[in-house]
């Protein structure tokens, strides 16, 4: 039955759903539930947690985030291009080249940005 | 084809049908789910074993069989029936729910990945970039996880590992890429059989160590453990995780394990090919776990690396060779220096 | 309108499954469900265009949607702190009402266009046209001077983003 791939992907899924959800949804049934509060404080290798949790945020990777946003995209066009490489003519595979020859001088100057940590 | 049961004596038939046809045989047993559990759990112990020589122990020995194989299936019955603590004004819903998202997306590309030329549960056109946004919703999850965990250590874990993935996710992809120009295909049936000539990690070497090397950090292994540094973090962004919750998480960074090995023996390894004496899918599995190997035995040897470096190596070094690596492949295979390839 | 042909199941279930999503997305109190709803209807688009016979294009949005976007949304969630967020303002000036009239309106017009268009359209959907394998080879072909564009727009994105965020010490 030559079925379509992304169906059958979909009935995989169900199929993974189905089996392991029991794995986290049964064990909740069976573990303890009345909260303790020295049981459920946050683990800090036996001091007592002070302060708030989620306060100190690293600022210096910033930059990387936004370079993934823009080396995703432009991964993907390259994908596209390389599929179909050996088959299109030279000139064409000369402009991606040139597209991303046109993105090498921004990354270096984001990366000079991203090194430099007084920026952030 | 079968036909649809229309009186009660064609149930039987109907069922004995749809189990034998080869789409239940590749969703439920090979490759599918029970193939999927059985390879994980052994891979647990397989890791264990593997790093306890290298450290001149033993490594579980006990848990029933030679060798404590059963230790896996000891390890799951004893973290099942454990309590689950959530910790203080933790977002609940997340915290149980997000392992199991791990989990699901951690299993869920083996869909496409084939073990042998018909034993692929959906051949899909677009495989490899499948693969790819599968895999690019990891990082997020993570920090979701970390960040619902209300707690210092697997918040700021969960920071580290979202930048470490995000800094080698695209000097892996990128250096696929040169795969992708040999075989011409995004498909990973029709890439494994470009391969029958040579394997290309022969043509597109360089492109296998950048994606060696990516791989390592993408799956937090050490020498890129600062994420779940064990004497740094505690445990990293899954501290607070106990019992079921722990056991779910691991079992997704095995099943990410397998999945990416598995990739590597797709992308560079050939996939299935090999001399006939063994089936195919024998020789991808072997393959596999020569490159699970690989992949574990630099916990048990290297130090670790500090996470500040990590990243900016990615980002500067690990990028530049992958995007050189793009215009040596596209100049190899245009000057046709590659001849009786096949390409 | 033609009510004898059987609603697709792939449509209904995806358009519950976006609609749903994005309204949790809006409606959320606590903004990191409603940035993870937002990552779902992301989804729902991306299988959306799967159905359209546009694969690649669902596989771009997942990978660059739901992989980037969605972290940055998440990060900048994180970074504003609990008290600023928590202020939330329950406008009691007729605001469901207001939305329910705005809501019909849209259905009605939609409604009215779908009837008298409706006739018109073809009722088979059109065939796959542009193979795959293809796909890079129409994009640098066929269309070279977007491309080009493409990664002038994409540096001065990137570039202008960089500039933004930093601070001036």
């Amino acid at each position: 039955m030559a079925l379509n791939p992304w169906l059958l992907i979909v009935i995989w899924g169900i199929i993974l759903l189905i089996l392991t959800g029991p794995m986290i949804t049964l064990p909740i049934f069976w573990s303890r539930r009345k909260p303790d509060q020295f049981r459920d404080m946050p683990f800090e290798s036996g001091q007592v947690p002070q302060g708030e949790a989620r306060k100190r945020i690293v600022m210096q990777y910033y930059p990387y985030l936004l370079m993934f946003l823009v080396f995703d995209v432009v991964g993907m066009f390259l994908f596209a291009w390389g599929m179909s490489f050996t088959t299109i003519p030279t000139g064409d595979s000369l402009l991606v080249l040139l597209f991303l020859f046109l993105l090498g001088a921004p990354l270096g100057y984001a990366l000079k940005m991203a090194l430099d940590r007084e920026n952030w | 084809m079968v036909n649809l049961p229309t009186t009660p004596t064609d149930i039987i038939p109907f069922i004995i049908a749809i189990v034998t046809s080869h789409t239940f045989i590749t969703l439920v047993i090979f490759p599918g789910f029970i193939h999927l559990t059985i390879v994980v759990m052994f891979l647990t112990w397989y890791e264990r074993k593997l790093l306890a020589r290298i450290q001149l122990r033993i490594g579980p020995l006990y848990a029933g069989g030679p060798g404590g194989i059963l230790q896996p299936i000891a390890d799951g019955v004893k973290l099942i029936f454990k309590e689950i603590m959530i910790p203080y004004k933790a977002e609940k819903p997340l915290f149980l729910g997000i392992p199991l998202a791990l989990v699901f997306l951690g299993a869920l590309p083996f869909a496409v990945i084939p073990f042998g030329q018909h034993w692929v549960i959906a051949d899909l056109d677009v495989g490899l970039v499948f693969i790819f946004a599968v895999a690019s919703l990891f990082p997020s999850m993570i920090l979701i996880f970390a960040w619902a965990s209300n707690s210092k250590y697997p918040f700021l874990g969960g920071l580290r590992s979202l930048f470490q993935q995000v800094a080698y996710e695209i000097p892996m992809w990128i250096s696929a890429l040169s795969v992708v120009m040999l075989a011409g295909s995004l498909n990973l049936v029709q890439i494994v059989d470009a391969q029958h000539k040579i394997w290309f990690i022969g043509p597109a070497f360089l492109s296998f160590i950048v994606f060696f090397i990516a791989t390592m950090a993408e799956l937090e292994r050490l020498p890129f453990d600062l994420p779940s540094a064990e004497p740094e973090l505690v445990a990293g962004w899954f501290t607070e995780s106990s019992g079921a919750v722990f056991m779910v998480i691991f079992l997704a960074l095995y099943m990410k394990l397998y999945l990416m090995s598995s990739l590597i023996t797709v992308l560079f390894l050939g996939g299935w090919w090999g001399p006939t004496f063994l089936p195919q899918p024998v020789w991808f599995i072997l393959k596999t776990l020569v490159v699970a190997t690989a992949i574990i035995i630099p916990r048990g040897v290297y130090a670790r690396l500090r996470v500040d470096l990590l990243i900016k190596v990615g980002w500067t070094r690990l990028l530049i060779i992958a995007l050189v690596n793009v215009f040596i492949t596209v100049v190899l295979v245009s000057t046709g220096m590659l001849p009786g390839l096949g390409l | 309108m033609d009510l004898s042909v059987p609603p697709d199941i792939t449509f209904v279930v995806l358009t519950t499954i976006t609609l749903l999503a994005a309204i949790m997305a809006l409606q959320a109190k606590e903004l990191i469900y409603g940035a993870i709803s937002l990552g779902i209807s992301f989804i729902g688009i991306a299988g959306f265009f799967v159905s359209l016979d546009a694969p690649y294009l669902g596989m771009l949005q997942i990978a660059v949607y739901v992989g980037a976007v969605v972290v940055l949304i998440l990060f900048t969630i994180m970074l504003v702190r609990r008290e600023e967020v928590d202020k939330d303002e329950t406008g009691e000036t007729g605001e469901s009402a207001a939305g329910l009239w705005l809501a019909g309106l849209l259905a009605v017009s939609i409604a009215g266009i779908a009837a008298l268009a409706g006739p018109n359209l073809p009722t088979t959907p059109p065939e796959a046209n542009l193979p795959i394998s293809q796909l890079g080879a129409v994009l640098a072909g066929a269309y070279p001077v977007p491309l080009i564009i493409l990664a002038l727009l994409l540096s001065a994105a990137l570039l202008g983003a960089l500039v933004l965020a930093k601070v001036d010490r």
